[in-house]
């Protein structure tokens, strides 16, 4: 018998007061329990604690303002998928975490959890890089904000202290409008983790000229990981097939990836060309 | 409950499994029973030096703590019996047994199991079979040949498990050697477990008195009775085996698997011993397929036809050979080999070696699929070198009714060419996919054909029927229905039989002390046995009616007051049809897929399955049977491999094994073709191990047709595409 | 029993239990209550044996620590055949409705949409919540929707001809 206790508090504040006060590995925060689940079914957590944060006023809010679209940490990944305002701001974060696992995955995932777990294989880490997603931490000690791509640090490894709680992700209004696009790589099975994902979001003006430019890439190094050199070889100039071609070759340099079931590091590496090559090659053509 | 009874349409359990009634073997609770878990090896090859068990018995609420030295039963298998219940002194693959928990709660048995602390020496250990046949490769067992029902000897190398050689016609080397050509190939098909979705699990009770019941997800369970008791040294009788449904089979579920270490925890304790293991165990620790390696070698003369045709498997065994059940301990499917086509001369060799890896059993049609995606590829690899059309060729080549087999065997007829013709046909009347916008260019398309034939193959079974003073009949089958239908092929033969009006016919499993014999479901051979047997007794019944002077009374009537007369009527009839019959169905399947010149990546846009059939006993489930076997096939083709590395498994959970989800499947098209010859009264021809044989080499000939690479591994990877394609990247 | 008692309402009814760190929901369900039919397959959310309904949404009840259960509703196979069946007096909002679970049941009779049965009360829930959703979805929807419900035996195409004549039946039924 392991007593493990759900914990609910009510407000953010006790929230944060109950996590600064425990023991990480005694106190895990649980957002919808499809990543930590089947570790906590083969015992390689064993916490006593789990600490919930359905009852936390504004957790689960969405909110469209001026300076962008927030969304609380809380937001479940079916309900970003639907979501009418999501849909209209940004419909690629909509479109991809309505593909992320399978239905009873989607109703249960958070976005919070998505991204705090860090999976460098999960589909939202590479379009919210592509959408200059930015992170809020919180904690007694104060509140935080951070690029996502300095949230990611490593395989399951995030730039959270133990003691704060990711409350919000952030896409600047910035980054509306542009044109974008996310591919994920499922050779074997659509239900499957990408083999690689490519997203990436490009602002062209009226004469074809890209000024803008995102390229980040999933499942294909020890994080979700953006490609600043690809997105320089794209603005400035119009989008040839040349570039999107120098694009992809930056981001087959770029990229760390291993060998597992999806591929070889290998053809990993190849497939992370050729794809960042056609994501941009469709978004080029876009009018 | 009425509704169970409702209309004699559908399956006869659909609705209790609907209901969520249908009872398997994680569900049986029985007063006071206490569950069971298991301490694995985590080493391939070890001896064990000590095991402690005193921290997981002093957890409350833990009531037994066995290691091999507790257990006094002798070994088990389906034929050889060389795998200990628990590992005594050596373990022989990493999931081993070796030591087992008895505790109030599964989290409780897991948590006890977590405690036992095992010290193991490492020793050397084989992986891969053909090393092991090497002359001082580690030894997997000193002296297999000592084994209860081994098929080897002490003068085989000493991994070798089973050999066995199929021979027709002339001596094949001096054909080959005449050959104008010959196509020299090998192939590689990867370890895969089943997929069936139920984990293991049984429950074992050692009662009082001295008898053992048994709940266990098996299908065969006269076979498990008599399994366990070689193993147990139990009389037969003592050993009751209930019925009980089965969460899917294909090959997986024919052994006695963790029954026998349940009934050591049942013994020791005292009490119901229930375990379960959770799908990750079963994945790397129970009985995947083989992992097959197959060199064909075809010789064909200057008019494209077939002379000669010589096949050498060897086939990862794993470290037991008691999970396969065929007399020679071998994979029977290799046996058919080229048979769909004239070729006078044929020599087939399948080696089975003992490697330190999970044991290997039957999946679906074992050796069926590896002998024909070697073969067909072979054969389409032949077309194509010589310029001929693959399907032409084939047709050529296609065996025809009055023809021997390739083995020899006197075929009652032999419908390659019209089933080969209605494949085509399908497949001309469906247009390719239309290249969609930009992406045109990018998906290169082609068309494979793949032929395959399977032997009709008798058993013995058993049928009871019992008269109910309603006026309906319940009857009674010894073998479970784990999916295929046999049930309510079962109900249809007596309602056509006796004239039943549908829902006045109930088709119960009986347990093993009800019946006298069953050869099980397995072989697809149920449907021709039970029906056969079905008949049999309702002949048996109609006479018994006669003798009561009650034939002419309507029969529901009749059934009433033969109930009536005699309240504990039970006409009993079985049947034992021979091993061999000579009846065949042939299936022909057709692919087209798609192959992205850039990824490799392989999308099978439509396939055509055209089989022969005769009469069908149940349309619907014969149907499912067909198109589950299909899509089985497309996950063996294009996605499933058991992966092992060092020997462990390594591909241990859902994510990384992946199934076909409904998402990534083609049209699927079926055409029957009827018109066959079946066997028996009821002209039944097997179909439940038929379809899903041929879609992995008509899927690899597709590619080829597509872009020219020769894909020799399955599954059709998109990595394993893309190296083929660009083979200069691939060795950078 | 050490520790902590949690309360949740399954199929309609208040249950007890103590809040073991290493029990699920699935198994809770299926040891505790004995509502075994309620499967468990793959223990990570992929295959759908486990699925069950949970304040209004399906979820893998093998995923589900019983302590994260408390307070829930949670909605087992065996509820939704009451529910079909009218014996559900004020079922919570968001469940399907009775026809709609009897329509599903008939086309899975008629249909053959299950051999074995084990996935069966996984893919009846996912059909009767996709239908509850959109009562005639476009087919392609369906095949994203039921993704993650695997089935061994039947290659899907009894399911997914099962779900074609319920969203007919359905359909007609919803309209006015």
């Amino acid at each position: 018998m392991r007593p493990l206790e759900y914990v609910t508090p009510h407000s953010l504040a006790e929230a944060l007061e109950r996590l600064a006060g425990s023991d990480p590995s005694e106190t895990v925060v649980w957002g919808g329990g499809t990543a930590l689940g089947p570790l906590l079914r083969r015992g390689l957590v064993r916490p006593r604690v789990l600490l919930g944060l359905e009852r936390v006023a504004g957790l689960q809010d969405l909110s469209l303002a001026e300076d962008g679209l927030r969304v609380g940490a809380l937001v479940r990944l079916a309900d970003l998928s639907r979501s009418p305002v999501v849909r209209g701001s940004l419909p690629l974060l909509a479109e991809a975490a309505g593909r992320v696992g399978n239905v009873r995955v989607r109703n249960a995932a958070t976005l919070g959890g998505h991204l705090a777990h860090a999976d460098p294989a999960q589909d939202l880490p590479p379009v919210l890089l592509a959408l200059d997603a930015q992170v809020r931490l919180e904690s007694v000690r104060g509140t935080r904000t951070l690029p996502l791509e300095r949230f990611l640090v490593g395989p399951l490894q995030t730039a959270r202290a133990d003691d704060e709680l990711l409350t919000e992700v952030w896409v600047p209004a910035a980054a509306f409008g542009r044109r974008t696009a996310y591919v994920r790589f499922t050779p074997r099975s659509s239900q499957d983790y990408p083999t690689v994902g490519v997203a990436a979001s490009l602002r062209v003006d009226a004469d074809g000229v890209c000024r803008e430019a995102r390229v980040a890439v999933g499942g294909a190094a020890p994080t979700a990981l953006r490609v600043p050199a690809a997105e320089a070889a794209l603005v400035g100039g119009r989008l040839t097939r040349e570039r999107c071609r120098d694009a992809a070759a930056q981001v087959e340099s770029a990229v760390d990836p291993w060998d597992d079931t999806r591929g070889s590091a290998r053809y990993k590496r190849a497939m992370a060309r050729v794809w960042t090559e056609r994501v941009l090659e469709d978004l080029a053509s876009e009018a | 409950m009425a509704e169970f009874h409702a209309g004699g349409e559908g399956r006869t359990d659909a609705w209790v499994k609907l209901y969520g009634q249908a009872v398997y073997a994680g569900d049986v609770r029985v007063p006071g029973m206490l569950y069971g878990a298991l301490v694995r090896s985590p080493y391939p090859h070890a001896r064990i030096l000590r095991i402690r068990t005193e921290a997981a018995r002093s957890l409350p609420g833990v009531h037994a703590v066995l290691t091999g030295e507790d257990v006094r039963y002798g070994t088990y298998g389906r034929r050889v019996r060389d795998m200990p219940v628990l590992a005594r002194q050596v373990v022989r693959f990493a999931g081993e047994r070796v030591a087992a928990v008895a505790a109030e709660s599964p989290e409780l048995a897991r948590e006890a199991a977590a405690l036992v602390e095992v010290d193991y020496e490492p020793l050397p250990a084989v992986f891969d079979p053909e090393e092991a046949l090497r002359p001082g490769a580690p030894r997997v067992h000193e002296a297999p040949w000592t084994y209860p029902g081994a098929v080897t000897g002490p003068e085989d190398p000493p991994n070798l498990q089973s050999r066995r050689v199929w021979q027709h016609g002339e001596e094949v080397e001096a054909v080959l050697a005449r050959c104008r050509y010959v196509f020299d190939e090998t192939y590689f098909v990867p370890a895969a477990h089943q997929g069936y979705l139920e984990p293991h699990g049984c429950l074992a009770w050692w009662k009082p008195d001295g008898s053992v019941e048994v709940w266990a997800s098996n299908k065969s369970p006269h076979r498990l009775r008599a399994q366990l008791s070689a193993c147990l040294g139990l009389p037969p009788d003592r050993i009751r085996v209930m019925p009980l449904y089965v969460g899917g089979d294909f090959g997986g579920k024919g052994s006695p698997m963790d029954v026998p270490v349940c009934v050591a925890l049942s013994e020791a304790t005292g009490r119901p011993v229930k375990l379960v293991l959770d799908y990750e165990e079963d994945l790397s620790c129970t009985n995947p397929r083989h992992a097959s390696k197959v060199r064909v070698r075809l010789g064909v003369d200057g008019e494209g036809r077939l002379r000669a045709l010589d096949v050498r498997a060897v086939a990862n065994g794993g470290a037991y050979a008691a999970f396969k059940p065929a007399e020679h301990v071998n994979l029977n499917g290799f046996g058919e080999a080229g048979n769909t086509y004239r070729i006078p001369s044929v020599r087939i060799e399948s080696l089975i070696a003992y490697t330190n890896t999970v044991p290997r059993g039957h999946m679906r049609s074992p050796g069926s699929l590896e002998a024909n995606f070697a073969v067909e590829s072979t054969v389409d690899a032949a077309a194509r070198a010589l310029g001929i059309d693959p399907l032409e060729f084939r047709l050529r080549n296609v065996l025809r009714t009055g023809d021997l087999g390739t083995l020899g065997e006197p075929w009652v007829e032999a419908r390659g060419e019209e089933v080969a013709q209605a494949a085509a046909a399908a497949l001309r009347e469906s247009e390719p996919q239309a290249p969609v916008g930009r992406d045109g260019g990018r998906w290169a398309r082609g068309v494979g054909f793949a032929f395959y034939c399977r032997a009709a193959h008798g058993g013995t079974t058993e049928v009871a029927l019992l008269p109910q003073p309603d006026g309906s009949l319940v009857v009674r089958v010894p073998f479970p229905d784990q999916g295929g239908g046999q049930h309510t092929v079962v109900r249809n033969v007596v309602q056509r039989e006796l004239g039943l009006p549908a829902g006045f016919v109930r088709v119960e499993q009986a347990d093993t002390s009800q019946l006298a014999t069953d050869s099980g479901v397995g072989g697809s051979r149920v449907s021709l046995t039970a029906s056969a047997a079905a008949a049999s007794a309702c002949a048996e019944l109609r006479r018994r009616l006669e003798e009561e002077g009650l034939a002419q009374l309507p029969v529901q009537a009749a059934l009433a007051e033969l109930a009536r007369r005699w309240p504990q009527e039970v006409v009993r009839a079985s049947v034992s049809v021979d091993e061999e019959l000579w009846v065949n169905s042939v299936c022909v399947q057709a692919a087209r897929v798609a192959v992205d010149r850039d990824t490799g990546q392989v999308r099978v846009e439509e396939l055509v399955t055209a089989l022969d059939v005769a009469e069908v006993l149940n349309p619907a489930s014969h149907r499912a049977q067909v198109e589950g076997g299909v899509v089985m096939g497309l996950g063996s083709a294009l996605l499933e491999e058991l992966v092992l590395e060092d020997g462990r498994v390594v591909s241990t959970n859902l994510h990384d094994y992946r199934l076909p989800s409904v998402a990534d499947l083609p049209r699927l098209r079926v055409v029957l073709v009827p018109g066959g010859k079946g066997w028996g009264p009821h002209g039944v021809k097997p179909v439940g191990e038929l379809t899903n044989v041929a879609v992995a080499a008509a899927v690899a000939n597709g590619v080829a047709d597509a872009v020219g690479v020769r894909v020799r591994r399955l599954p059709i990877s998109a990595e394993e595409v893309y190296q083929l394609m660009h083979p200069r990247e691939g060795k950078a | 029993m050490t520790g902590a008692v949690v309360e949740l309402w399954v199929n309609g009814e208040p249950v007890r239990a103590a809040a073991d760190g290493a029990e699920f929901l699935a198994e809770f369900l299926r040891e505790r209550l004995g509502l075994v039919g309620t499967k468990l397959g793959c223990g990570i959310g992929v295959c759908g044996l486990c699925t069950v309904w949970m304040d209004g949404r399906l979820v893998s009840s093998c995923l589900v620590p019983v302590a994260v259960a408390a307070g829930r509703q949670v909605w087992t196979v065996e509820g939704l055949v009451a529910l079909a069946e009218g014996r559900v007096h004020n079922p919570p909002p968001g469940l399907p409705r009775p026809e709609l679970v009897r329509a599903v049941h008939r086309a899975f009779v008629q249909c053959e949409g299950l051999q074995c049965g084990i996935c069966t009360a996984g893919q009846v829930w996912a059909v009767c919540a996709l239908l509850s959703e959109e009562p005639v979805p476009p087919e392609g929807r369906v095949r994203e929707f039921l993704a993650g419900n695997l089935c061994r035996c039947t290659g899907y195409q009894g399911i997914l001809r099962a779900v074609q004549q319920a969203s007919e039946e359905w359909a007609q039924r919803a309209a006015p």
